[in-house]
């Protein structure tokens, strides 16, 4: 597949180079690119969203967390809280809230007349079925639950009456209400929740309280959806009330990057869902937007298994934290729009900070490191210390576009200081073989809402997912994760938070790269309006066409 | 004869059934070797943050940490009484999987193999008859269009007639418009090995001296080639059509894929690529029982078209 997928690539290429720009030229209006929202919004008008593929069926517990399901899962489904793209919490579905008994209980206050696509109301009861769902999820009939709820502390969800719910937790729980705006926490009716998984797994039956609700659809190829148009319970934080502004969205499969690219490009559809980086500038040229949205999480880096050779010597992950450039990888392999990482959690979080000193570009540093620890140069070039050579296998993250080129960067960076690399590049179904395998550096994605999530990946635990392979070999770690977890004021967190960022990257149990972009948006000049939330996903609830 | 060719026709169908049940068993054995399976592969995703305990809670209730044998016994009993259960990676029903995506296969298949054979035909009488030069330029487009790759049609074809001619929209690959051109894209290289096969039998046959007899005749070439030339040279044919079926099901994906078709090709990469196998299995058997049966056809009517073939030397054999 990857030769033939090269070559139509480079093919295509060339086809762009003397056919497309003239196609673009004329498609693509004027070369303007300032505020692309100016206007008044009108109502009415149709978009056509092109996607790679609709593959996995429509379990919500599986598949909302996805970058394509959970795009179309966005537009007909509402959540209690929203995030917006700076990590600021706002109220949605839940109107207000209280935190009590320092985080361990708490009290969702939710708006009024909020019904689901099917005419039943979206109250206490219904929202006590989907906290359930999402803590528990339900083994026996296959459905899992949502990764990132606090389940492990979670003790109950009762309805107090109609438009009240309780939650209790038996430990602090300060990343609750934050997990409440993450995509995998999206409100369905109970009726969709106690189907089977095989009913769940039909789009029709899954009935939500969203903008847009489904109007036809052919299984994994296109769906239309049109707007509810007594919907008016959005996010405040939007700056829109009502019902949705656009009359229909229809999401359609193209798998191949290059034809959906030069559909929308060409004029044949309005929105094209993950283009090439490389792409992008000559398109922003011809005045068509790209959104590049950075989700709250971890930024695009390597989890470093401290057991396996030859991380397990920190003077190794030292010199890998300070021989790898990240503004060449920037410069090659993206563009202006992604952003440098100072810490390894993106930037938007409202817990990072700048540590970015700790894993600064200094090969000098880096040899010196090295030859400090015994590693000398061999008769080619590589490092050897009693007998071994200074190597270890890296296989980019399948889940990220472009991670390829940027491993393939790093290979040649890493040479440069005299450490072997071997690239092994699998697909999505080889990259579970090799996390099971523990390698010395494993590329991760990872979104989340609440900082408090790094604190159970750090360590083994409280069934921690022990990123670093240490268990609870480092006291001091445990102590940070442990702080963090427990944290029940906001305030003495972001504190710990610092040391535990300032630690992590000094030890080289994370090595960060750049600020990640997973998901990315080429939008039609005569689409305004689009906003993206801070998981990293368009919203077209306030989304209209030029006319 | 008749109990010759009877026993004949039992021996071809007792094979086929063979080959479909081995085609099952192989594909489930060539899937098991490979890392992973199909839940574990969409719940290990970094994003979703699931522990180890928790995922395998899910791959339980598959049945997929049973051992692969007592899987595969399981999966055969239910394939055998014509269950072909649910898809591990979008949990809808094999049966419906497959047979959305039937029609869309079938017709792209149907029109290629006409356009085929029109294209194949045009080119083996048009190097018979043409003048010379022309002739042999004839010839040799039948291994160019070998040479060139599928998805390089499909692309020239979507730039040429989609993007700039306007002629189709890659957002309605099922109109009228852009299934013909996926067809043309399909039908070029399969066109070719049955163009190579009728020149090379016409060549044969114009050579006989029942050809010479009628040439002295007076008869004109195209009287010729339309009265006798074209029934014993489409005999190869019969057999080419039979193994073209098997590359119009192959090479469907690639241009289901450029053309953003939903058809049989397309659910196989994706069964592929996610370890699918309810639903591989159930694809990989559907190609296996036409390819059989279009090949069961094609053997069991060549002896009824060519007195020549000798029954009972085949079933034997």
């Amino acid at each position: 597949m990857t030769p033939i997928e090269f070559r139509r690539r480079v093919f295509l290429a060339g086809i762009t180079a003397i056919t497309g720009s003239a196609v673009l030229t004329a498609c693509g209006g004027p070369a303007a690119t300032s505020s692309s929202d100016a206007g008044t919004p009108v109502d009415g008008g149709n978009i056509t969203f092109l996607i790679q593929g609709y593959d996995t069926g429509w379990v919500s517990s599986k598949t909302s967390i996805s970058s394509y399901e959970g795009n179309l899962w966005g537009q007909i489904t509402d959540k209690l809280v929203y995030v917006d793209d700076k990590g600021q919490l706002s109220p949605w579905v839940a109107s207000s809230w209280e935190e009590l008994n320092g985080a361990k209980d708490f009290v969702l206050h939710l708006k009024d007349g909020v019904t689901f696509s099917d005419g039943t109301p979206l109250d206490a009861a219904a929202v006590v079925a989907n906290l359930n769902a999402w803590a528990k999820g339900a083994p026996e009939r296959g459905v899992s639950k949502v990764g990132l709820f606090p389940s492990s502390n979670f003790v109950s969800a009762e309805a107090a009456d109609a438009k009240t719910v309780k939650v209790s937790f038996s430990s602090p729980a300060l990343g609750f209400i934050a997990t409440l705006a993450y995509h995998g926490c999206i409100l369905l009716s109970p009726k969709t929740l106690a189907l089977p998984v095989d009913a769940q797994a039909d789009l029709a039956q899954e009935i939500g309280s969203g903008p847009f609700v489904l109007k036809s659809w052919k299984q994994g190829d296109s769906y239309v959806l049109e707007k509810r148009k007594d919907y008016n319970w959005g996010p405040a934080a939007l700056g829109h009330t009502g019902p949705a502004r656009l009359d229909t969205i229809t999401y359609k499969v193209i798998k191949d990057t290059s034809v959906r690219t030069s559909t929308v490009a060409s004029g044949q559809a309005e929105v094209a869902f993950n283009v090439e980086p490389q792409e992008i500038e000559s398109l922003k040229a011809q005045g068509f937007t790209v959104g590049t949205p950075k989700y709250l999480g971890f930024v695009d880096g390597f989890q470093v298994n401290t057991q396996a050779f030859p991380t397990n010597d920190s003077s190794v992950r030292q010199a890998i934290q300070h021989g790898i450039d990240r503004e060449e990888i920037r410069n090659t392999v993206y563009t202006e729009d992604w952003d440098a990482a100072t810490t390894f959690i993106q930037g938007n979080v409202p817990e990072a900070g700048d540590y970015s000193s700790a894993f600064a570009f200094d090969a000098d540093k880096a040899k010196k490191l090295l030859d400090d620890a015994g590693w000398k140069p061999g008769p080619d070039g590589f490092r050897v210390k009693d007998g071994k050579v200074l190597e270890f296998p890296l296989t980019p993250n399948p889940y990220v576009p472009s991670t390829k080129a940027e491993d393939e960067l790093i290979a040649q960076q890493l040479e440069r200081i005299g450490i072997k690399v071997n690239l092994k590049v699998v697909d999505v179904a080889g990259y579970a073989a090799i996390q099971a395998s523990r390698p010395p550096l494993f590329q991760t994605s990872r979104s989340f809402v609440d900082v408090g999530t790094v604190a159970g990946v750090l360590t083994s635990q409280n069934n921690g997912e022990n990123w670093f392979n240490l268990g609870t070999s480092d006291q001091k770690l445990n102590e940070l994760s442990t702080a963090i977890a427990s944290a029940s004021d906001r305030e003495s967190r972001e504190k710990i938070a610092g040391e535990l960022q300032q630690y992590v990257l000094e030890q080289g149990y994370f090595i960060p790269l750049n600020q990640l972009v997973q998901r990315l948006y080429l939008i039609s000049p005569a689409v305004k309006g689009v906003q993206y939330n801070g998981l990293a996903y368009a919203n077209f609830y306030t989304a209209w066409v030029a006319k | 004869m008749t109990s010759g060719y009877g026993r004949f026709a039992l021996a071809r169908a007792g094979q086929a059934a063979v080959v479909v049940l081995l085609a099952y068993v192989l594909t489930f054995l060539v899937i098991s070797v490979l890392p992973g399976d199909a839940i574990t592969n969409s719940l290990r995703d970094p994003q979703s943050g699931l522990s180890e305990a928790d995922i395998q809670r899910i791959v339980e209730f598959y049945g997929l940490d049973q051992p692969v044998l007592v899987q595969l016994a399981l999966s055969l009993g239910r394939f055998l009484t014509g269950e072909l259960g649910f898809s591990l990676q979008s949990n809808l029903p094999v049966s419906q999987i497959v047979g959305d995506a039937l029609p869309s296969t079938l017709t792209l298949a149907t029109m290629a193999l006409a356009i085929a054979v029109v294209f194949a035909v045009a080119i083996a009488y048009g190097a018979h008859y043409a003048p010379p030069r022309w002739a042999g330029i004839l010839r040799s487009i039948p291994s160019f269009f070998l040479s060139v790759p599928n998805f390089v049609i499909g692309l020239v074809l979507i730039e040429l007639f989609a993007f700039r001619l306007h002629s189709f929209t890659t957002t309605d690959p099922n109109s009228a418009t852009a299934t013909l051109f996926a067809a043309v894209t399909l039908a070029i290289p399969v066109s070719a090995p049955l163009a190579e096969v009728l020149i090379a039998s016409l060549d044969h046959e114009s050579r006989q001296e029942y050809a010479l007899v009628a040439r002295s005749r007076g008869l004109a070439e195209a009287q010729l080639f339309a009265r006798h030339l074209v029934k014993p040279s489409a005999l190869p044919s019969v057999a080419m059509v039979a193994l073209i079926v098997g590359e119009l099901l192959g090479g469907s994906v690639i241009t289901e894929t450029i053309f953003g078709r939903d058809g049989i090709g397309t659910v196989v990469q994706k069964a592929v690529t996610g370890e699918d196998q309810p639903v591989l299995q159930a694809v990989v058997s559907l190609s296996a029982v036409v390819f059989v049966a279009v090949n069961l056809a094609a053997d069991l009517l060549t002896p009824l078209l060519d007195p020549r073939v000798n029954v009972r030397e085949a079933a034997n054999a």
